[in-house]
């Protein structure tokens, strides 16, 4: 597969950004997690932020979401500023972009379609209950998963919970996705099919992506862009193949 | 969503049956309290209630038929109990009827006791305030006994020692044996009758006298020249009066011997000793006794000799004039 | 040399001061829509009914257990025939609430505990809030009020089945009938005994609630984490419930409901 056919060109500037994220700065008491980050999402690309555990990806990627506020910074994505939203508005930023959780985050208690009706249903969206289903049963369908629509999350393995998960994230059909270590927890293969699920629904919906990951596969496989987190800066970016290059030890202790 | 109606109706009967031990339960305390249908009040007044409180049973005859609403303090001496009574009562409680305090049981809740009376009075009207009787209070009750027992202990130690006095003792028996003490007794009474009537008359007379005298009637002239006749009246009044005063002072001396032997008898005290054992007592009753005998002779002795005196001859005579005028006009 | 650890009072009104003010954020959001009824009627489905039996059988045993343990106490006295005044008192004011609030702590103190200190690590709680909801109402409020509303119901339901056990207690030895022992157990209780002891089980269903919410709701990353919130949770709101206790007999004497 051909990962790098759908590069569009940042350098000629017939993207748009659709997140630019500038001079983000978030500490947890003495710990500087996040020290003047700064990137852009274009539209239609597939941004990997690659960093070690515990180097504040995750709390890069809540920020963006609205769930936690940068200490200074901004954020802007449809022309807001994402620290300086109420609830409303963030809602309204919300509905166009999906978010995969790292644990998934299925509602245990619900049942697969419940999983799958509850953003329908909460984000203040005006469906009969004959699209709400076509809707579920599509997303499922993209996911592979039809057959699960009655069964608990308890139920279904690892893999097949990341793929309803990834169903939820898909089926309001957002503009922008945020995965958080998509393959975290999966077994290689599966974590590959992860991948390779997440690509093709991408092009199929021409989304704009921003993954999360420590994990070199999903690095080297989704990445149109990389951008190497580190010491709470962006401290490279450039495609997969560039990066290896780079002789920068702290760049290169990811490609080892 | 089915599986959702059920729940919810599953719910809702839950929160039903919840709700229905409430309402039975503030129902059956409000339905006791007589909160719900009709009803009229009633109040008494006690000198204490003894701790009845609001919320206490009042019954009629035994059957519960209302409660206690609210007690209050009228004055220092005077506490109002009002009461909520079931509207029928109205056509069963008379206005006379007694209201009490009184205990459910031994150690139960205080209740209020309606009791009708006998007499035929009218029904009870709203507001009306019943004639209460004062119940008997365990405590008071107890305080009583205490004291009527200490009382009869002492009375009966008290009888112990007269009766003892009284077997142990000559004299009282002779005192008792004697039969011509009752009978010297009952004749000096009659002799004070005698002469207290006597004196009665006397005095009559001379009032008589003294009002013709003040009319200027009679030998009025006379009279005053007369000192002898002056002194002759002195002297019987000064007699009459010695005699009077001579009875009334023996016959208080008897009724002092007579209560002081009755005190005696009953304390068994002091002089009883000297009394029962003193026969001398009794022959000095009896003297006493002649003496008022003789007293009252010698006063009648007085009267007549005053009768015959010269100045109130003509009265006397005039008195039997008229006396005998009287008969011949009865005739 | 100090008697009690500073760090332990230290974190002891950290934690009150938490406690409080997720209160006060409770109180906050629960007045503002958009109101969560559906999950509200769910959270009350699974709160109040569906511990209704595990309620109903601890009822009905202390009622019997009571009315067993009363008697030959009661009969030495002899005042045997007033066990159902006693129980029906007992139960209603303060047995019934208490021990069914401590019940009802150890079930759902816990099970809130848990469930949302397992949705808070697993990101449940942000995966919620991405989805357009608030997720302090549609988890915390909903389930404080459905504790809040259901535990008085439960209460009343236990003192009807323990006040009924208590009738089969009186029956095991003697001999009452069914509607003597009802008008006794009517006659001798007051409003100044059912409306406290009523208005107290709210108190109790909403320290339930709150506490079991708030240690779920900040529950510590994994597995043990969880555990340690729904743990806390129970310890908390049982003691809770004693201190609410005190505090009502306290007030209803101050009150003049005594």
């Amino acid at each position: 597969m051909d990962i790098n056919k759908n590069i569009p060109d940042s350098e000629s500037g017939t993207s748009q950004p659709v997140i630019v994220i500038s001079d983000l700065h978030k500490s947890f008491g003495s710990n500087r997690v996040l020290a003047g980050f700064s990137i852009s999402l274009l539209k239609g690309e597939n941004l990997v932020v690659l960093g070690k555990s515990g180097s504040g990806k995750s709390v890069l990627i809540k920020c963006i979401i609205g769930l936690m506020k940068p200490d200074r910074g901004t954020i802007e994505m449809f022309g807001k500023n994402i620290p300086d939203l109420g609830a409303m508005e963030l809602d309204e930023i919300r509905v166009k972009v999906g978010f995969l959780f790292q644990s998934n985050a299925l509602y245990d208690s619900m049942t697969v379609r419940d999983n799958l009706e509850f953003p329908l249903r909460r984000h203040w969206i005006k469906l009969t209950q004959g699209e709400v289903d076509d809707m579920v049963m599509n997303a499922l369908s993209d996911v592979g998963l039809e057959h699960t629509v009655d069964m608990m999350p308890v139920e279904l393995s690892g893999g097949m919970r990341k793929r309803i998960a990834l169903a939820r994230t898909l089926i309001l059909k957002p503009e922008i996705i945020l995965y958080d270590e998509p393959t975290t927890g999966l077994d290689p293969i599966t974590g590959k099919e992860i991948i390779s699920l997440m690509v093709d629904l991408k092009r199929k919906y021409n989304t704009s992506s921003l993954i999360i990951s420590h994990d070199m596969n999903c690095v080297r496989m989704a990445g149109d862009r990389i951008a190497v987190l580190v010491d709470g800066i962006c401290y490279a970016t450039g495609t997969y193949e560039k990066l290896k290059q780079l002789e920068d030890s702290r760049v290169k202790q990811f490609f080892e | 969503m089915v599986s959702k109606s059920i729940n919810n109706t599953k719910l809702g009967v839950f929160v039903l049956f919840g709700l229905l031990f409430l309402i039975i339960l503030l129902y059956m305390i409000g339905k006791n309290r007589n909160m719900f249908g009709s009803n009229f009040r009633l109040k008494a007044r006690f000198e204490n209630v003894q701790g009845l409180k609001p919320g206490n049973n009042v019954r009629f005859g035994g059957i519960e038929v209302g409660t206690v609403k609210k007690v209050i303090i009228i004055n220092d001496t005077m506490m109002e109990v009002q009461m909520i009574v079931n509207e029928d009562m109205k056509s069963v409680i008379h206005k006379n009827a007694m209201v009490s305090i009184g205990t459910d049981g031994l150690v139960g809740n205080k209740v209020v006791n309606i009791t009708a009376s006998k007499e035929p009075a009218l029904l009870v009207e709203d507001g009306d305030i019943l004639p209460s009787k004062k119940q008997v209070d365990t405590d008071e009750m107890l305080r009583t006994l205490y004291k009527t027992n200490n009382e009869v202990a002492l009375i009966a130690a008290n009888l112990k020692t007269t009766t003892e006095h009284i077997n142990s003792s000559s004299a009282l028996w002779n005192l008792l044996n004697d039969k011509t003490l009752p009978a010297n007794l009952h004749q000096s009474g009659n002799n004070i009758r005698m002469a207290t009537q006597q004196a009665n008359e006397m005095m009559t007379a001379l009032g008589n006298i003294v009002e013709d005298v003040k009319n200027g009637k009679g030998s009025v002239g006379s009279l005053l020249a007369d000192t002898s006749f002056a002194v002759n009246l002195n002297a019987a009044i000064l007699k009459i009066k010695a005699v009077g005063s001579e009875a009334d002072s023996l016959a208080q001396q008897i009724s002092a011997v007579v209560s002081g032997l009755k005190n005696d008898i009953e304390t068994g005290k002091g002089t009883v000793n000297a009394l029962l054992k003193d026969s001398g007592m009794v022959n000095k009753l009896n003297r006493s006794l002649n003496n008022i005998q003789q007293g009252t002779e010698g006063f009648n002795q007085s009267m007549e000799a005053l009768k015959h005196n010269i100045l109130l001859r003509g009265y006397f005579r005039k008195q039997e004039r008229k006396e005998k005028k009287q008969q011949a006009g009865d005739k | 040399m100090y008697l009690v650890n500073t760090e332990t009072v230290k974190s002891f009104f950290n934690e009150l001061g938490a406690l409080s003010l997720f209160t006060g954020r409770f109180f906050t959001q629960c007045f503002r829509p958009r109101y969560e009824l559906a999950e509200f009627f769910r959270q009350c489905f699974i709160i109040g009914y569906k511990s209704l039996p595990l309620v109903a059988l601890t009822g009905f045993i202390m009622g019997l257990v009571l009315t067993l343990q009363l008697r030959p106490s009661m009969v030495d006295y002899g005042v045997e025939s007033q066990i159902p005044v006693i129980v029906g008192i007992a139960i209603i004011r303060e047995i019934g609430p208490v021990i069914t609030a401590l019940i009802f702590a150890g079930k759902i103190g816990s099970s809130i505990g848990a469930e949302l200190g397992s949705m808070k690590v697993t990101e449940q709680i942000d995966a919620m809030e991405v989805s357009g909801t608030n997720p302090f109402k549609y988890l915390v409020v909903t389930r404080v009020l459905a504790c809040t509303f259901m535990l008085p119901v439960l209460i009343m339901l236990s003192d009807a089945i323990s006040l009924y056990g208590s009738y089969l207690g009186v029956n095991v030895k003697g001999v009452t009938s069914f509607s003597l022992f009802w008008t006794q157990v009517f006659d001798n209780l007051s409003f100044n005994d059912v409306l406290p002891a009523f208005t107290k089980t709210f108190f109790f269903g909403f320290a339930v609630g709150i506490i079991g919410c708030y240690k779920g709701f900040n529950s510590s990353k994994g597995t043990e984490g969880v555990g340690r919130s729904a743990n806390s949770a129970v310890v908390m709101s049982s003691i809770m419930i004693f201190v609410i206790d005190l505090l009502a007999v306290q007030v209803t004497d101050l009150l003049g409901f005594n």
